[in-house]
């Protein structure tokens, strides 16, 4: 009996195991089919089937030595100048709502809205827009509309920290003769800088994916990194392996940041409101 | 608060109005000049737009296919790492990545894993004798729903992993000590106190799947025909390659009415759990 149970709870083990490595081979084998890719000639990416070949750097310079550069530094300069603001606003802004309760259901809803709204129905006025300011073209119009999903974003995902502080430790302050500015400075906003850093970074990395409004949006001299990988998209053979360098300069970056926020994700989803 | 309110107002509800007015105009890009009222016109010939029905069914379908194996996989994944102590950590952040990665990169990077001539997959299945044209007509759009599955069911993991590490023990206490099965425990006890996340991970990432473009504009470009023809692709090409910038205003705002009705469910659930 006892026997029997072990070999069932040892199948299991197997199977949850096998069940693990599929899943890691699935998420995992694409990322090393680029990485080969980037470092095959064009002759052996002709050949997907062969493993063994000599790795060439010939992809990786003609690369660094093209636009992708510019187009890095023009996704770095979006994404940060919409961090920035959204921060900067976003950060007071949930620092009410969360504590405080300000602007009722309607902000908070209001926000979330904001957050999920489909790019589609806003992209049309922001190009007709830009278009009659003359920014059109302009990494200022991209940065703009990254505004739109980043800064909502932010907030929302700022409330759930906020409402985690405890009361009391902003009370006591309050006691202790701070001001309630100095209270939020001093006291709260510390205990929440974790989750701003985490709702930066995540900002960060919706802006750095987008590819519908900079498509748009972008010029010839402001496009961003995923506009500049579209521009991959004609599938002749040569550009394969210039095309694999550069979906890797785009994703390693962003996969490096996402390790430092992936335990604060879900907290900024729920944006307070998710009880788990 | 009030900084919120104005950029939030500039750069959203402003746009948003002028959208609206004008997609009850008839405005093109090109004759700017010639902009007349026309009411609702631009809606209700759209009932009778083939490609724009067509790409709105494809995208419901896209969303239902692709969500839903999402949810039964993160599910699975969910409970299997929940018991796994050995690199614990390391297999989490791993199984991850794949949700941060750009999304026009990952639709690249299948669109040739996947090509029939240059493709590592179909070359592999050919060695076993199947071969399956992954971008004709039929499968095209379940191909992408696929590719939006590797993408995406890590969220759904990161939710549900987290909504399984916050159940309560006790009621698993009282199914073990009732003798129940594990089928059974799972259906009875770990479902129903798991439903409010799944309703919520659900509810977020069908909002999500509407949106896709990016896999469309990789991969098929809408082809073959109108088979992988989604709405955001739909409203990039007729406002931005025909610049039927009306048409394109209505056809987004009666994807927003969808929008806006799972929001409202979203939100609800967002704030029962508060009062």
């Amino acid at each position: 009996m006892n026997k029997g149970v072990n070999r069932r709870t040892l199948g299991t083990s197997l199977l949850r195991l096998g069940f693990i490595l599929i899943a890691l081979v699935v998420v995992l084998f694409p990322y090393l089919w680029v990485l080969l890719s980037s470092l095959k000639s064009p002759a052996q990416l002709s050949r997907p089937g062969d493993l063994l070949f000599e790795p060439i750097l010939n992809n990786w310079i003609a690369v660094l030595t093209a636009e992708i550069p510019q187009n890095f530094l023009n996704s770095l300069f979006v994404g940060c100048a919409t961090v920035a603001i959204s921060l900067l606003v976003g950060t007071p802004a949930a620092y009410a709502i969360g504590r405080h309760r300000a602007g009722g259901r309607l902000t908070r809803f209001g926000i979330l809205t904001s957050e999920l709204m489909p790019p589609a129905v806003l992209v049309v006025p922001l190009f007709a827009i830009s278009f009659f300011l003359h920014i059109n073209g302009s990494l200022l119009a991209v940065a703009a509309s990254h505004l739109t999903f980043v800064l909502p974003v932010v907030t929302w995902f700022l409330i759930g920290f906020f409402e985690a502080v405890p009361n009391e430790l902003e009370e006591q302050a309050l006691v202790d003769g701070y001001g309630r500015f100095a209270a939020f400075r001093k006291v709260v906003l510390p205990q929440v800088l974790p989750g701003v850093a985490a709702a930066g970074i995540f900002g960060f990395v919706l802006s750095w994916n987008d590819l519908f409004y900079a498509l748009i949006l972008a010029g010839g001299q402001t496009k961003t990194l995923p506009v500049a990988i579209a521009g991959y998209n004609t599938f002749r053979g040569v550009e394969l392996g210039e095309m694999s360098v550069a979906i890797l300069v785009a994703v390693i970056p962003v996969l490096v940041l996402s390790f430092f926020i992936q335990k604060r994700l879900v907290r900024g989803i729920g944006g307070g409101g998710l009880k788990y | 608060m009030l900084p919120l309110l104005l950029v939030l107002g500039a750069i959203v509800a402003y746009p948003l109005g002028y959208s609206l007015w004008l997609s009850l105009r008839d405005y093109e890009i090109l004759q700017s000049t010639d902009v007349s009222f026309v009411g609702l016109e631009q809606y209700t010939q759209l009932f009778s737009d083939r490609d724009y029905l067509a790409a709105m069914r494809n995208t419901f379908v896209f969303v239902a296919v692709a969500v839903s194996l999402e949810l039964v996989i993160g599910l699975a994944l969910a409970l299997t790492l929940r018991r796994q102590r050995f690199v614990r950590n390391l297999t989490r952040s791993l199984l991850l990545t794949p949700m941060f990665v750009t999304p026009i990169a990952v639709g690249l990077m299948f669109r040739f894993l996947l090509d029939d001539q240059l493709g590592v997959i179909p070359q592999l299945l050919d060695k076993v004798g199947v071969s399956i044209p992954f971008f004709n007509t039929q499968l095209a759009l379940f191909s992408l729903a696929l590719i939006d599955v590797w993408q995406w069911t890590p969220f759904m993991l990161l939710l549900l992993l987290a909504g399984l590490e916050s159940l309560p023990e006790q009621p698993f206490e009282a199914a073990r000590v009732d003798g129940a099965s594990a089928w059974m425990t799972f259906t009875r006890v770990t479902l129903p106190l798991l439903r409010p996340i799944i309703v919520v991970a659900v509810l977020i990432r069908s909002l999500d799947a509407l949106k896709v473009f990016e896999y469309v504009f990789a991969i098929t470009q809408g082809g073959p025909g109108t088979a992988t023809e989604t709405i955001q692709f739909h409203v990039y090409r007729t406002g931005f390659q025909f610049y039927r910038l009306s048409e394109a205003a209505a056809m987004a705002w009666t994807l927003m009415i969808v929008v806006m009705a799972i929001i409202v469910v979203l939100f609800w659930q967002f704030t029962k759990g508060q009062e």
